[in-house]
């Protein structure tokens, strides 16, 4: 890797009383790769997107995204700075419109506006035009723009997903944080956010993603991690992970590795 | 047939969309002069009472309504605004400038509180907020050398002026309706511009999903301060307001059941829905005391609250988004416009 990661993550631990859900994890994520977390249940591949996005502090070791140090960073503090995730169970802010889902999501491009927008002055409506029609692009390049009015909790499943990876891209991030993306999707969904996954990357995006569908995660990723009750066990393309020891005797027992 | 068809369909256009809101202005701003001298003269300051609830109701709509904080305490910055601008009025000071100082002084209260307490969540918020509302009451029911005690204010020999307010001096219940209409009027024109904004909306997400907010980059606590905030604005200047209408307060007008009868008026017009808090504030202010006016001296009268409970049980089971809940704004989509 020549050239400086975007997110850096040295010796990184998270104990929760006795339990030690991530175990002094080290792993490096270069721009534009599409890097996927893999493991089995319990693996501690949520508890590390929680503690990368500000939600756990972690209890030692050091995150660094673009040479700047977060950890401990409030989740409001990371996004900003260009991290945004997407949830293992659905949350979107379901009584309100996808568009204004996608508009809330603006929120840290945009200024405090409490006088704007009690005078209602030019600037206010300015901001208002460029945060919908920025809101309307996330919209689109997901695919659903078409059900910017719908309620939230009215779209399909597959659209509410996407809507959730729509309000991440409205932050404007430079890495885009997915949380099993196909969970609950039919292939056909699954094979159309494979596509939008490359899309993404294709536009410059750098993409971390948790996934339990296989086809998907060899299809796409550039490299592949494998954590298995808090430690990182293997790292490396789809081909060497998958002929890996440790790792299939993580999956599927000891002696099918042998 | 032809000719009687084409006449039809020009006199029967669409009606205007404004026409029925505004019909409903009109009546609302031209009924108090018609009925002022008639027997039911009592409908202006019951109106008026009406008014101030709806006024109370659109302000804890922000913290309630929109960010959704079960905050069972907002009479306490009715009552400390109530009380800032007694003493002031008492001691000289005009009505604008008792109330700048009731807002002022609800504002800074409930910024205090806020910051300490804001960081409970859903009924720990409940439990501190009612213990902050009985404790105001109970220190204005006891510091007796400042507010009178039990007594209330003003105490014999002092008073509290009527409002004079652009060379007017206020005097009758028709008088107060009208400032009372004019407070709900730009309270509703500040909570729309407010709503349909980026602050607004943060709010709404706050409501609906917390955890996702913040990881959306929303700086939850600050905006729930802030919503906290802004709606102490209008307690303290209903507060003003009602102690320069009434010219008395007692600490009895400030009882958690004041704060329940609010959160009950925007659970059951809806939360967050402008018109439909100011609905609820007319159907569960108003009601009780029609229902009053309409059966006293009938053996029904000791039955009012039962049947007005008995609304409440069913307007919340049958349409738990509230009888008027908000439309969520639509936007124009051209299909081709962001296709990239």
């Amino acid at each position: 890797m020549s050239t400086n990661p975007l997110l850096n993550i040295t010796a990184l631990s998270q104990s929760f009383g006795g339990l030690k859900a991530l175990d002094s994890v080290t792993m490096a994520i270069s721009p534009g790769e599409i890097v996927s977390l893999i493991g089995p249940n319990g693996a501690g591949k949520t508890t590390l997107f929680n503690v990368l996005t500000g939600v756990y502090k972690g209890t030692s070791g050091q995150i660094r995204f673009q040479e700047r140090p977060i950890r401990g960073l409030a989740p409001h503090q990371i996004v900003p700075l260009g991290m945004a995730r997407t949830f293992q169970n659905i949350r979107l802010f379901t009584n309100m419109t996808a568009l204004e889902n996608a508009m809330v999501g603006r929120h840290t491009q945009s200024k405090n506006d409490l006088l704007w927008s009690l005078l209602r002055n030019k600037t206010f409506y300015r901001q208002e035009t460029e945060i919908e029609i920025e809101a309307k692009k996330c919209l689109a390049t997901v695919g659903i723009l078409t059900s910017a009015n719908l309620i939230a909790r009215n779209l399909s499943y597959g659209d509410q997903r996407r809507l959730e990876i729509a309000r991440a891209l409205a932050t404007k991030p430079k890495l885009l944080i997915l949380d099993e993306p196909s969970a609950g999707m039919n292939p056909r969904e699954s094979q159309k956010l494979m596509e939008l996954i490359r899309h993404l990357k294709n536009q410059g995006l750098t993409i971390l993603l948790i996934e339990h569908h296989m086809r998907l995660v060899m299809g796409i990723s550039d490299r592949i991690i494998v954590l298995d009750h808090g430690v990182k066990i293997a790292e490396g393309t789809p081909q060497e992970v998958a002929h890996n020891t440790k790792v299939i005797e993580a999956y599927l027992g000891k002696n099918a590795a042998h | 047939m032809n000719f009687f068809n084409s006449q039809l369909s020009t006199l029967n256009p669409q009606l205007p969309k404004w026409l029925p809101l505004g019909l409903l202005l009109a009546v609302l701003l031209i009924f108090p002069i018609i009925i002022e001298g008639t027997s039911y003269a009592y409908l202006s300051r019951m109106a008026g009472l009406v008014g101030l609830y709806a006024l109370l109701a659109l302000g804890l709509n922000f913290t309630l309504g929109y960010v959704g904080l079960f905050d069972l305490g907002y009479i306490a910055f009715y009552a400390i605004g109530a009380y800032t601008a007694a003493i002031l009025s008492i001691n000289g000071y005009s009505f604008l400038a008792s109330t700048f100082a009731a807002i002022v002084v609800s504002v800074f209260v409930r910024l205090l509180v806020g910051v300490t307490i804001l960081r409970l969540r859903g009924d720990y918020l409940a439990i501190v907020t009612m213990g902050f509302g009985e404790i105001t009451r109970i220190v204005f029911n006891n510091w007796d050398s400042l507010t009178n005690g039990p007594k209330g204010l003003p105490s014999v020999g002092e008073s509290i002026r009527p409002v004079k307010i652009l060379g007017m001096t206020l005097v009758t219940n028709t008088h107060y309706y009208y400032l009372i209409a004019a407070s709900v009027i730009l309270t509703i024109l500040v909570s729309q511009r407010l709503e349909n904004s980026r602050l607004g909306r943060a709010w709404v997400a706050i409501r609906e999903d917390e955890v996702a907010a913040e990881l959306t980059g929303l700086a939850v606590a600050r905006l729930k301060l802030g919503a906290f905030v802004i709606s102490a604005v209008f307690a303290g200047l209903a507060g003003s307001i009602f102690a320069h209408w009434e010219r008395f307060v007692t600490p009895e007008s400030f009882v958690f059941w004041e704060s329940i009868l609010l959160i009950s008026m925007i659970v059951t017009g809806g939360m967050g829905s402008i018109r439909g808090v100011i609905l609820g504030a007319v159907l569960l202010g108003g009601v009780p005391q029609l229902l009053q006016a309409a059966l006293v001296g009938s053996r029904f009268i000791d039955y009012r609250y039962f049947f007005f409970g008995l609304v409440l049980v069913l307007a919340v089971l049958f349409r738990p988004q509230g009888l008027w809940p908000s439309k969520r704004r639509q936007v124009e989509i051209l299909e081709t416009e962001y296709v990239n």
